[in-house]
């Protein structure tokens, strides 16, 4: 488990500012967040590699805070992975133990179970310039996993591979977070990879955390515009409440000549949003103005992405939708070709500040 | 190492570039072995005989040998810690510790000769270093060492410190996080890396106090078999005379230098290659 209470840390004008979170035992937790937004400094701090300014870390049940990064019981892999250029990958791979003075037979059965392990015994007699990328990360988790730590905290280890390796990597990773049950910490700026590989996330920005939970709670449910905007949620309006149904618990707000129903009961000015996965597009022929969260808009351009299919529309508002393949062909789509778009009420979410 | 295999293809723009590289290269190489072939057709077989069988001057190779190896080797001693200090490390004044430990690169080679002789002659502190501790300077051999670390030692610490310099830290901080205790890391992971740089700062520093000569003359005089090395040897020989003596001594000197330089070069090469 790890625990960090009220962190802060500052360097500059940059400033981790009381962070407060929780990563349960066994556990793989994504920590998110766009370019500098202080996610490496948190992880070195909880390595030890930064001297936070206040506040208490807690690793196993124990404050390690004052400790040395090499009494806190983890493994680290760095981004760029930091293999040691003058050894090879076996001695690479032995460096832990060897600094902790293991003896030579422990050294060669734990080397051997963690290389099986990871099966790359082949590489053991490379030197580190001849690796890919992909093989360098199997080094450094090998390197990190040999000293058998109680948490491994991983610094965007995936994030100069291609997309195949990296695929290969984020299902390495899991397996061998499952087989030894360490409390994981992942950090990336990329929502593909940390679906891929954790159960929970948390979303950090300028220093701050913005939300923490299970990433389809982030998907579904972000908290405030930041967090919407980072899950990729496009469709963020802003817009005006002018009556409640209390009996249908719905709330009707005007969005600039247009009106939506949403559920929920809401006052005032509110933010919402609604996931391009939700939007559902029809032929023009099914649309009737007399019908709530019904609108004709304008198909304006799409583009494959691989699994779904991405479309804008325009018109009386922009919005933009991912559709599957089939239902896409089933528009028989055109560019400039009205459609019928129906938003469901129950779809929308509101944020908060 | 650039082998034809892995550099572009050039076209004739590359081309010149690369020759104008070597053009400059050749000018250079050229106008040193001009120089040496020059002092090689000056000499005769008389004193080519007398360097070879005089026994002050084979005492002079010897000392010229023993104090800029030793001064070589103290001047990492102080390099390796120093270098790494100025290089990690931020402390208040650290700015001026930097130019005060590249200053005697700058001292104009008497200066150093009178500054040392000075301190030792008349300070309290140099006395009592002299006197009550019996370390004798002036005047000695050992000062011929103190001279040289003084004028040369500033080479391997600036050489020491850009290698350090060099060295990614995120190395060092991952081996804190594999065990390693700060000291661990630097043994383990900075030294290592910065091999490459010491080993030339170790070059420089050998070639400089090898040719030490102005800041000897004044701090340990050139006494035949005691405190005279090769480069007071010239000086002694062309002052009474013997030109071509002197001159048959400064090829001693070149070759050795040469041989010495190669042979570091060559052995640092193998260790960098096993790196």
């Amino acid at each position: 488990m790890i625990r960090t209470d009220q962190l802060s840390f500052n360097i500059g004008d940059f400033e981790l500012g009381s962070l407060s979170l929780e990563v349960g035992e066994g556990q793989y937790f994504a920590l998110l967040g766009p370019p500098g937004s202080g996610k490496s400094v948190f992880l070195e701090c909880i390595c030890g590699l930064k001297r936070i300014k206040s506040g208490h870390i807690y690793i196993d049940g124990r404050d390690v805070t004052g400790l040395e990064p090499r009494r806190r019981d983890i493994g680290y892999v760095p981004q760029d992975y930091a293999l040691f250029p003058h050894l090879s990958v076996k001695q690479n791979i032995e460096f832990g133990l060897r600094a902790c003075g293991d003896g030579r037979e422990s050294l060669f059965s734990k080397v051997e179970q963690i290389v099986e392990m990871l099966e790359i015994g082949h590489l053991l007699k490379r030197r580190i310039n001849g690796l890919s990328g992909g093989e360098k990360q199997c080094v450094a988790l090998a390197r990190a996993l040999v000293l058998q730590p109680k948490v491994l905290l991983l610094d965007e280890p995936v994030c100069a591979l291609d997309e195949a390796t990296r695929q290969k990597i984020c299902v390495l990773l899991r397996r061998v977070q499952r087989q030894l049950g360490l409390t994981t910490i992942h950090v990336s700026h990329n929502l593909e990879e940390a679906f891929s590989v954790a159960d929970q996330a948390a979303i950090l920005h300028r220093g701050t955390l913005q939300q923490v939970g299970v990433l389809n709670e982030l998907l579904r449910k972000p908290k405030n515009e930041f967090v919407a905007r980072f899950m990729r949620c496009e469709n963020i309006f802003c817009g005006e409440v002018i009556s409640q149904d209390a009996q249908a618990s719905n709330t009707l707000v005007q969005f600039g000549d247009l009106q939506f129903q949403l559920s929920g009961q809401y006052h005032g000015t509110i933010k919402f949003i609604i996931r391009p996965e939700d939007v559902l597009i029809f032929p023009e022929s099914r649309y009737d103005d007399k019908d709530e969260n019904k609108f004709r808009l304008n198909l304006s351009w799409w583009r494959h992405y691989g699994s779904y299919i991405r479309v804008e529309l325009d018109g009386s508002f922009e919005l933009v939708a991912h559709l599957p393949h089939a239902e896409f062909a089933g528009l028989k789509a055109e560019s400039g070709r009205n459609v019928t778009v129906v938003l469901r009420p129950e779809d929308f979410h509101v944020l908060g500040e | 190492m650039a082998t034809a295999a892995n550099s572009p293809v050039k076209g004739w723009r590359g081309r010149v570039f690369a020759a104008t590289g070597f053009l400059f290269l050749a000018v250079f190489m050229m106008f040193i072995v001009l120089l040496i072939i020059a002092d090689i057709f000056y000499i005769n077989k008389k004193a080519v005989l007398t360097v070879l069988t005089s026994g002050f001057i084979r005492h002079a190779l010897w000392m010229s040998v023993w104090t800029s190896c030793v001064t070589t080797f103290l001047s990492l001693l102080f390099a390796v810690p120093v270098g790494y200090v100025l290089s990690r490390f931020q402390f208040p004044g650290r700015i001026l510790a930097d130019t005060i430990v590249d200053l005697p690169i700058v001292f104009p080679p008497l200066v150093a000769g009178l500054t040392l002789l000075v301190f030792f002659s008349q300070t309290a502190i140099g006395k009592w270093v002299q006197e009550d501790l019996g370390l004798e300077f002036v005047f000695q051999p050992k000062g011929i060492v103190l001279c040289q670390f003084l004028v040369a030692a500033s080479f391997a610490i600036r050489s020491t410190k850009t290698a350090f310099d060099d060295v990614d830290r995120r190395f060092e901080r991952v081996a804190l996080t594999l065990g390693c205790t700060p000291w661990g890391s630097f043994r383990r992971v900075s030294l290592p890396l910065a091999l490459n740089g010491i080993i030339a700062g170790g070059i420089l520093t050998w070639a400089r106090a090898f040719g030490l000569f102005g800041p000897l003359m004044i701090f340990v005089g050139s006494f035949r078999g005691r405190t005279e090395v090769l480069s007071t040897t010239v000086f002694l020989e062309q002052s009474v005379g013997n030109l071509e003596v002197a001159l048959a001594v400064a090829l001693l000197l070149i070759f050795v230098a040469l041989v010495a330089l190669l042979v570091i070069r060559l052995v640092g090469g193998k260790a960098l290659v096993k790196l």
